[in-house]
């Protein structure tokens, strides 16, 4: 175990030694990840849309604008719009290609602050304990009770009054911004509770002892001690995350949280929706972006159980 | 079940309820642009008339206390104030006329999800990797990862807009309010049969879900192997022995679970334009009727914080481990 | 004990499919005793029914259904007789005689009097005349018609008589917007205390409807006033029902659920016009899309510390045409109204076409001559295209449009690629209307606001009189309804004199210049006169009327005209069962297609808009019920079985 070797006060071999375990570790999950075929199938199809968040312009060409639009109002799918054409002319396939980056890097930033925040009070909480753990938890437990839909709902005009209209980051404008924060607010509670209790068990491990026997400070040990055992649970939970955070994103736009100038699969959705589609028969509008959100929530989820099924040690036992 | 037990579980319901009105005050004081200035698109309002609408409302006064105390003791009376898009109507009545179709909507919806999940979940559990099971589990997987308004929308398109069967949304036809109640309860049912199928479809596949891991994890446990040993039946293990204990966890998860379809069924009723709390919720959004948020924000956290009130208390009667 | 469950969920089956026989029939006589309905679909949600108090056109002809104004409108908007039958105008024009109906009576029985007309004009003047002044009669809309019509007093000598009295000798007393509510019920309200009196179902009142019925957020159902003074119309009740999107109420008008539509977008309108049995029509509304610059400054000199426009070219009327010149008008007209509405230009819309003038220096979209214009103005570009204005600095403009019309998001991209042609950034932004209402608002309205922002994307409607549109283009208006934040000395002496011209030509001419003014100085850039898509069915109602004639629509006009003129399209035939129109089937069908109880058989065709009532699915969800009872009640039985046979076991 890892932990054994943190005894060995020396640098370098200590060093070896670890990268010799993980490069093992490595090669026996990846073994065993192969067996799953279900989490191979997910991680297929993940990075095929991966690849399209990435540069969807190999794809498609450069994303469409009202000027640049070539079809007619709500054009069914011909040779030259494969996919038919929205309200305004765009060509929906460029549209829903476009849409992969707006969906998984708001699916990607609310997983980063869910796992970051999930992660810090789960493992402070575990690893201090007492009065520490109780009231981290009481929080944890007020956040879980939240009905947490609605309260993004609430939560999104006050975000956008506190971040500013003018905020940007990483390309994403202010109305986007809003989602993440608020599925990250609204989502980490959960990380935080399986964390804690991974944290409690690890706690009372002997290499923690060890460690603090030899005057290691709190701090020292959470990062460099509770925090590597529990990396692995995090990776899991990351991926089950994402999918939840792509699935809340589409549903918020959906519900006329989006930014119609950067269309997420959700916000498509909502224009379609307002645009009359379903009534009108246009599934050529309807059915792409929901195709893309039901594979990417699906493979995340296949990819996210198999993951937790090998990492988690407590996979076996948990009710 | 000891009371101490009870008590606590109850003093800690409590505490959270009171910890959401607290947050549901100041998450309210904080919302950008002023409840009056929704009336205010008139190009006659004097400022006078502004100062004195924000007079009417108690909005001139500090936050700390006035507001807060004024807030606290009319919620704790059942007064949520006047909802700002209807105007004259209180909150409380806007949300009662709003509740009850939401829950003609769910509680069948429920019902439905939870015979067809658990079943299906029980059968592809005890059935682990047979074709069946890889059919239900892959199913269920793809519904789990749907929202429900993305299973509403070709559900509209084919049956509603293709074939006509349904009416497209809603809940009544307009104008039958004075037919006889055989015909409106007709005209109901058809309208509800695709929203609830939407719903239920989504709640299946989460609850198959749940029930297949839990039926898996029971399946090995001694007392099931110990009935396969003594040569019971397969199918009289599953159903005497493995479901009831299976449905130990599901139970919990269910009761939890009820809190949030409310919130959950937002989309849905969006999609078919079901005049629920959930579109209520959303036309609030939009017209930044604030008190009804307010109103419909604590009703529904009341709801989950209740729901999880009675999970752990059946909990505690279901499982004698709880008690220590 | 296995038999007996099997024989007992085999007598349930046979129970409840024998009550479903006996229920199925017993609907159809039910369904042919219901009354004539007319059913109207509206996207707009029913705020209210108090008259003071509702925002929303629904809330209007909601009103106007129970309520009778004083004087009525016509098929072109003309005055006609309402409340009161006839009127004459004093010898000097500044006082007028309104002779209020003999015998006429409120819904409830008690004679309809001038005292009540007194009472309802009375509140209108206090609310004028108190310290809030205009607009402090309820929501505010209703009492500025009066002081446009610059009443200072009315008088009721007798039961039949109203005396008011007015500072000019304009005819606007004619089309004043005040509804007429009974005394005996609200005499005891004030003006302050009218707005939040509840008014709810049913109401008393004169009109030729009376609400009978308000499911918030589902519909509002009217039935007729037996003892409305005027014909009595062809519906026996007007059901309005409320939609939260155009596409199911545009579904539902296809599946006959519903009579008349309004507010569906153009793919759904041109859908539509397949339909034989449904006739569309497009309205020009009374009012605008536009682009409100903010000139904050503009005549006064004034700025704002953190807040105002964010350049001074905004303040440079040479800036503003330039960008109107950037702006296909045309194109927003095609591409995002699909061709319904017309290109905007001027501040009277032409709906009202005694007043509306075409700008005399038009502005036409033309890039190149606005690039041209910005050069020559003193706005060049630097080296990487972007455009300076005259500190030297970038010009970035920051454009903000609230959620409540799908539209804005869509013009705001168009604006996006134009302005970027003149070298010009724009970022756009979605704000909640009270929030956007807020932004706009400059330091005069209280120090906390600051009016930080360029450009407002919004609209605006206005009633029947040209006068109002010019209001939020005055000095006096900063502060409170200005989102251009425009003030010109010039302009104020315009609008006063307008409402103060002796005759119809000379008014015509000072508005004529006023719009011109506006148009060339471009405060607004007017980006199009909106119109309104409704569309109606022919098969269960005759006599459809546009009001006004030209270019009006049906219903949510002025007035409540065309719902009283509504004729049962089958009058020739006269069956004498009139109620058969009230199932959804189209008339060729039979009439009772809709109640015939034969259960799958006939169901199966179910493909056409007439299958509204095709009992099919409700068998179907009958049966599922019924499979999920037993289901429970089978599992649950096996359940106790079980726990029996367990202690057998043990």
């Amino acid at each position: 175990m890892t932990g054994s070797a943190d005894f060995v006060p020396t640098g370098r071999s200590l060093r070896a030694e670890r990268w010799r375990l993980r490069v093992r570790g490595a090669r026996e999950f990846a073994g065993q990840f192969a067996s799953r075929r279900d989490g191979l199938i997910g991680l297929a199809i993940l990075s095929a849309f991966t690849l399209m968040a990435l540069s969807p312009d190999l794809f498609v060409g450069a994303k469409e604008t009202v000027v640049s639009a070539t079809g007619t109002r709500l054009e069914p799918p011909s040779a030259a719009h494969i996919l038919g054409a929205d309200e305004l002319g765009r060509d929906i396939l460029n549209l829903t290609v476009h849409g992969a980056r707006i969906s998984m890097s708001i699916g990607l930033m609310a997983t980063a602050i869910t796992i970051v925040v999930g992660t810090s009070i789960g493992v402070a909480a575990g690893f201090l304990g007492s009065w520490t753990d109780s009231g981290l938890m009481r929080v944890t437990d007020f956040f879980l009770v939240l009905p947490t839909f609605v309260l993004a709902i609430v939560l999104a005009p006050v975000i956008l009054d506190i971040i500013g209209p003018e905020a940007e980051f990483l390309g994403l404008r202010a109305t986007l911004l809003v989602i993440v924060v608020v599925i990250g607010i609204t989502s980490w509670a959960t990380t935080a509770r399986i964390i804690r209790s991974q944290t409690l068990s690890i706690r009372e491990r002997m290499f923690v002892d060890r460690a603090r026997v030899i005057g290691s400070g709190s701090g020292h040990i959470m990062r460099r001690h509770i925090f590597p055992n529990v990396v692995n649970l995090i990776v899991a939970q990351a991926v089950i995350t994402f999918a939840a955070a792509v699935f809340i994103e589409t549903s918020l736009a959906f519900i006329g949280l989006g930014d119609p100038f950067a269309p997420s699969w959700g916000q498509l959705l909502e224009s379609a929706q307002s645009a009359g589609a379903p009534g009108l028969g246009a599934w050529w509008y309807i059915a792409p972006p929901a195709t893309c959100v039901v594979l990417v929530v699906l493979s995340f989820t296949l990819v996210g159980n198999a993951l937790d099924d090998i990492l988690n040690p407590k996979a076996q036992v948990r009710r | 079940m000891s009371g101490r037990y009870i008590v606590q579980k109850i003093a800690q319901a409590i505490v959270t309820i009171i910890a959401i009105v607290l947050l549901n005050f100041l998450l309210f004081r904080m919302m950008p642009g002023s409840p009056e200035r929704i009336l205010l698109r008139n190009p006659y309002l004097t400022q006078e008339k502004v100062e004195q609408v924000r007079a009417d409302w108690g909005l001139d006064k500090p936050l700390f206390p006035d507001q807060f105390v004024g807030y606290v003791k009319a919620t704790a009376a059942g007064d949520l104030g006047y909802s700002l898009q209807f105007r004259g109507q209180s909150v409380v009545d806007v949300i009662e006329s709003h509740f009850w179709p939401t829950m003609l909507l769910l509680i069948p919806a429920e019902v439905i999800a939870i015979i067809v999940g658990l079943t299906a979940g029980s059968y592809a559990g005890w059935r682990r990797g047979s074709g069946g099971d890889k059919v239900a589990s892959g199913t269920s997987l793809i519904l789990y990862s749907m929202p429900y308004f993305v299973i509403g929308m070709p559900l509209i398109i084919i049956f509603a807009a293709g074939l006509g069967w349904f009416p497209t949304s809603g809940m009544t036809t307009p104008g039958l309010s004075s037919a006889s109640f055989l015909t409106q309860l007709f005209d109901f049912l058809r309208h509800l049969v695709l929203p609830l199928a939407a719903i239920s479809l989504g709640l299946i596949g989460g609850y198959s879900i749940i029930m297949r891991s839990a039926i898996i994890e029971t399946r090995s446990e001694d007392y099931v192997t110990t009935a396969r040993a003594k040569g019971l039946k397969d199918r009289r293990v599953l159903r005497q022995h493995a479901f009831p204990n299976a449905m130990l966890p599901m139970v919990t998860i269910i009761a939890i679970q009820l809190g949030y379809v409310v919130a959950g069924a937002i989309t849905a009723e969006v999609v078919f334009n079901w005049p629920g709390l959930g579109t209520l919720t959303v036309d609030a959004l939009e017209t930044r009727d604030y008190p009804v948020l307010q109103g419909v924000f604590l009703l529904l956290s009341v709801t989950v914080v209740v729901a999880n009130l009675g999970a752990d208390l059946i909990y505690g009667r279901l499982d004698p481990r709880v008690r220590s | 004990m296995r038999s007996f469950l099997r024989g007992r969920q085999g007598r349930t089956l046979a129970g409840l499919g024998l009550a479903m026989v006996l229920v199925m029939p017993a609907a159809a006589p039910v369904l042919a005793a219901d009354p004539v309905t007319l059913r109207v679909g509206s996207t707009q949600d029913l705020d209210s029914l108090n008259p003071y108090s509702t925002l929303l056109v629904v809330g209007y002809d909601a009103f106007q259904l129970t309520y009778n104004l004083l004087v009525d409108f016509g098929p072109d908007l003309e005055p006609v007789p309402g409340f009161a039958d006839k009127w004459e105008r004093a010898a000097d024009g500044k006082s007028w005689s309104f002779h209020i109906r003999d015998g006429m009576t409120w819904s409830d029985g008690t004679p309809a009097t001038a005292a009540d007309a007194c009472f309802s004009w009375q509140l209108g003047i206090d609310a004028i005349n108190s310290k809030a002044g205009i607009g402090s009669l309820g929501a505010g809309y209703l009492d500025p018609g009066l002081d446009e019509a610059k009443v200072t007093a009315v008088e009721c000598p007798d039961d039949s008589t109203m005396i008011v009295s007015t500072e000019d000798s304009s005819e606007r007393v004619l089309q004043t917007y005040m509804p007429i509510i009974p005394k005996h019920i609200w005499g005891n309200e004030t003006f302050e205390t009218i707005g939040d009196a509840k008014f709810d179902a049913p109401l008393v009142g004169t009109g030729p409807y009376t609400v009978a019925e308000w499911q918030t957020g589902q519909f509002a159902r009217f039935v007729r006033n037996e003892s409305y003074w005027g014909n009595q119309a062809y519906p026996d009740e007007i059901v309005i029902q409320f939609f939260k999107s155009a596409d199911p109420m545009i579904q539902a008008l296809k599946a006959g659920e519903i009579d008349y539509a309004r507010g569906g977008n153009a793919a759904q309108f041109d859908d539509l016009k397949s339909d034989p049995n449904i006739v569309t029509v497009a309205g020009a509304a009374n009012g605008w899309t536009q682009l409100a610059f903010n000139t904050y400054g503009t005549g006064t000199g004034k700025t704002i510390e953190d807040g105002g426009p964010s350049t001074t070219a905004l303040l440079d009327p040479a800036f503003r045409r330039a960008l109107v010149m950037a702006v296909d008008h045309q194109t927003l007209v095609d591409r995002v109204l699909g061709g319904y509405g017309e290109v905007g230009t001027t501040i009277v819309p032409p709906v009202l076409t005694q007043w509306h003038v075409e700008p005399t220096n038009p502005l036409p979209y033309d890039p190149a001559a606005a690039i041209a214009a910005l050069e020559a103005a003193g706005y060049p570009t630097d080296a990487n295209g972007n455009r300076l204005d005259k500190d030297g600095k970038k010009i970035k403009l920051r454009m903000y449009f609230p959620g409540s019309d799908d539209n804005y998001p869509k013009v705001a991209q168009f604006i996006q690629e134009w302005y970027k042609a003149l070298g010009i950034e724009l970022s756009a932004e979605r704000r909640g209307s009270a929030t956007l209402g807020e932004l706009v608002l400059p330091p005069e309205a209280g120090k906390k606001y600051n009016a930080d922002y360029d450009i407002e994307l919004w609209g605006w409607a206005w009633g029947i009189d040209p006068g109002g549109a010019l209001g939020v283009f005055t000095c006096d208006s900063i502060g409170n309804s200005s989102d251009s934040q425009y003030c010109n000395p010039k302009f104020d002496e315009l609008q006063q004199a307008q409402f103060d011209a002796a005759t119809n030509e000379e008014r015509h001419a000072i508005l004529a210049e006023a719009q011109n003014l506006i148009y060339d100085e471009a405060p607004y850039d007017i980006l199009y006169y909106d119109a309104n898509l409704d569309a109606y069915r022919t098969d269960k109602f005759a006599g459809w009327q546009n009001q006004p004639t030209a270019n009006g629509t049906p219903l949510f006009t002025y007035g409540t005209l065309g719902y009283t003129l509504l004729t049962d399209p089958n009058a020739v035939v006269a069956t004498p069962e009139p109620s058969a129109g009230a199932s959804a089937a189209a008339p060729s069908d039979a009439p009772t297609a809709s109640a015939t109880a034969a259960p799958a058989a006939s169901g199966d065709g179910g493909g056409d808009t007439s299958s509204t009532s095709d009992s099919t699915p409700i068998l179907i969800v009958i049966g599922l019920l019924i499979i999920a009872a037993i289901v429970v009640a089978y599992g649950m039985s096996r359940r106790r079985k079980a726990s029996d046979e367990d202690d057998d076991d043990e």
